[in-house]
């Protein structure tokens, strides 16, 4: 058997038996999504259902205008009226919670309409209440009373209601569905692969390098028959191999919480049901691959020359945003893969990943996003091996 | 048969490394080993003495292949250090007072994985392992985490582990370091055992004692530089002082001497 495979069914056997290793490369790439998505969507529709059934309590100064207006208000079996309130506890008595919102009708507001001017009515509300749903719940009944006194303008005129509508828009949106989310969610999603691909490579990078200095170990693996070359290589298997596994459960986690809350938006989770196709996932996985294994290398050499897990850990944490930033760059509007965003690390993942999601890559693009991971890869790991070689790395400490 | 000639290691040192030596040294380099030369024979343990920093586990690392020498040459069972490292590295045990282990795997899996890295076939392999587990009273702990295990079994386990594929040449590095009574005996029998098994042992300690209670054949390294290279007896017949203690200070207070004249 080759020693360096001898190595990687070892450092992987080791590895699986790492709690910590596990919980980041296992649990929480396939569990996040799927309870993020059923604690928010269960605590929203709940909070919603729960704002939208209660009886809010409206402020309303009339000022003996819009009589019609009040009639509806007091005609609610859903609100409860208070009419003595007075102009200046109006914000006081909203941020007190003593009531939900107040509707102040302008003291010339009959006038104003009977003159065919636009009459003013306030609603004061706290946005941040109930997910606005007071203002949601409000808002139509002004809508309503203002279309009344419009039709009833229009009837005064003997002029048919349509005549206001000057303008009719069409709107003929040529995107497919898949396009639009595409390019929308499709930001989001390589963020969370990437990431997660990062995360998954770190912890092994760390035990399988410094964490072998800091245990002793490093030593009477370097007196063991096998080269150096095949001892990195059978580390680097398992780190990239980790991190890959990281991002395939990503995958699933998303594809899981999505499967699970259809009844959401129907639309928008059959859509991002479409972008994870098996032919998108594919290509996304094969874009990753090569920057797997560049993470994988790049982690290593960092693990490798640090002389304690503590150590590693603080070298790789500024790396964080290495990765971060390039992957928010490509969420940013206007950022598109061109011949030049194709060839900056991280950045090209990214925004091919959201125009393969989008349907919208072309072949050119697309190679040349693989030519600049594999060649990176490649370089990642030649310095890697490079690195695994010094003595001043190898045996820092001392 | 270990055969050490001329041998030098010089290492380059970093900025915080240069720091770290104080403000009076000078230069970007360090000789942790200068022009040393010995040979260790088949049956007979070689010691190598020295206080701490003396170039001790340079030298022994030199001689695992873990470092290339600058100058000079290592021959270990017949094989280049250099020239044929992986050849050395298959005819070597090594094992080190602070000899880490994987806490996650059994001492089973362990010493399976180095047998495997040596290259023993399945069959050698278990021939082995169950002289060795029977040999050391392993087999009650073979299939326990090694994390749960104590100091004692942990170090059984290393020693199993170094000797699994029954190399020609064994190298020491300090083995006693830190342990209990009980468990550095189990060292010292190992040694001897070794011995009269033919091979090459070569062990570094900074306790005369272990030089006395083992030791056929004896180099003292002092600030790289070898200060004696002789059997023991030799050495005892040498000696100016009544103690090896003190003979061993002698020799390096002298050696110190001469170092800062040059």
């Amino acid at each position: 058997m080759n020693p360096a495979w001898i190595i990687f069914c070892k450092e992987l056997k080791d590895t699986l038996r790492d709690r910590r290793t596990i919980i980041t490369m296992v649990l929480i790439p396939l569990l996040l999504f799927p309870v993020l998505m059923t604690i928010v969507t269960k605590v929203t529709s709940s909070q919603t259902k729960k704002a939208q059934e209660k009886t809010i309590k409206v402020g309303l100064i009339a000022q003996n205008n819009a009589a019609a207006f009040r009639d509806i208000l007091l005609n609610r079996d859903d609100m409860e009226i208070h009419e003595d309130i007075a102009i200046e506890d109006i914000e006081s008595m909203i941020k007190e919670d003593k009531l939900d919102a107040v509707i102040r009708i302008d003291a010339q507001f009959d006038q104003q309409v009977a003159d065919q001017k636009s009459g003013d009515i306030h609603l004061h509300f706290k946005s941040s209440k109930d997910l606005n749903v007071t203002r949601r719940r409000l808002t139509p009944l002004i809508n309503d009373y203002e279309e009344q006194l419009v039709t009833d303008r229009f009837d005064r005129l003997y002029l048919d209601r349509n005549i206001g509508d000057a303008i009719k828009t069409h709107r003929h949106d040529v995107a497919s569905d898949q396009e639009k989310f595409g390019k929308a969610v499709g930001g989001f999603l390589p963020y969370m692969f990437i990431i997660f691909c990062f995360m998954g490579c770190m912890y092994p990078a760390i035990d399988l390098g410094a964490g072998e200095k800091e245990r002793g170990t490093l030593e009477t693996l370097l007196a063991s028959p096998a080269s150096r070359f095949q001892i990195l290589l059978g580390k680097f298997g398992v780190v990239a191999l980790a991190g890959l596994t990281s991002t395939c459960l990503t995958f699933i986690g998303i594809f899981v919480a999505v499967s699970q809350h259809r009844e959401i938006v129907e639309k928008l989770t059959d859509v991002i049901g479409s972008l994870l196709a098996p032919a998108n996932i594919a290509i996304s996985i094969s874009l990753l691959l090569p920057l797997t294994i560049f993470f994988a290398a790049a982690l290593l050499a960092i693990s490798i020359f640090a002389k304690s897990f503590k150590e590693a850990q603080s070298l790789m944490t500024p790396l964080n945003l290495f990765i971060i930033l390039p992957v928010f760059v490509g969420l940013l509007p206007g950022i598109e893969l061109t011949s030049l965003t194709a060839l900056i690390p991280v950045l090209n993942v990214s925004l091919a990943t959201k125009e393969v999601l989008a349907g919208t890559i072309t072949m050119p693009l697309l190679l040349e996003v693989y030519a600049s991971l594999i060649l990176l890869a490649g370089l990642s790991l030649f310095f890697c091996a490079k690195w695994f070689d010094r003595e001043s790395v190898i045996f820092r400490e001392s | 048969m270990v055969i050490v000639e001329n041998l030098t290691k010089i290492f380059k040192l970093s900025r915080q490394q240069k720091r770290e030596m104080g403000e009076g040294f000078v230069g970007n380099t360090v000789d942790a080993v200068r022009d040393i030369s010995f040979t260790c024979q088949p049956g007979r343990v070689f010691a190598l003495l020295g206080p701490n920093g003396a170039g001790k586990t340079t030298t022994l690392r030199l001689i695992a292949t873990m470092l290339k020498p600058t100058s000079g040459s290592i021959s270990v069972a017949g094989f280049d250090t250099v020239q044929q490292s992986q050849d050395v590295r298959t005819n070597l045990g090594f094992l080190t007072g602070n000899t880490g282990l994987y806490d996650r795997l059994t001492p089973n899996e362990m010493v399976k994985y180095f047998a495997d890295l040596h290259g023993l076939d399945r069959a050698t392999f278990e021939t082995q392992r169950d002289h060795f587990f029977r040999l050391l009273d392993m087999e009650e702990f073979a299939n326990r985490r090694i994390g749960k295990l104590s100091t004692g079994m942990r170090q059984k386990v290393s020693i199993v582990r170094t000797i699994i594929h029954d190399p020609d040449v064994i190298v020491f590095d300090e083995p006693t370091n830190g342990l209990d009574v009980v468990t550095s005996r189990n060292i010292v029998r190992l040694i001897r055992d070794c011995k009269e098994a033919g091979k090459t042992v070569i062990f570094s300690t900074h306790r005369m004692g272990e030089v006395s209670l083992l030791s056929d054949d004896l180099a003292i390294v002092h600030q790289g530089k070898l200060c004696y290279n002789g059997t023991f007896e030799d050495f005892q017949d040498q000696m100016q002082t009544p103690s090896l203690e003190d003979e061993f200070i002698r020799l390096v207070e002298e050696e110190s001497g001469q170092i800062l004249k040059d």
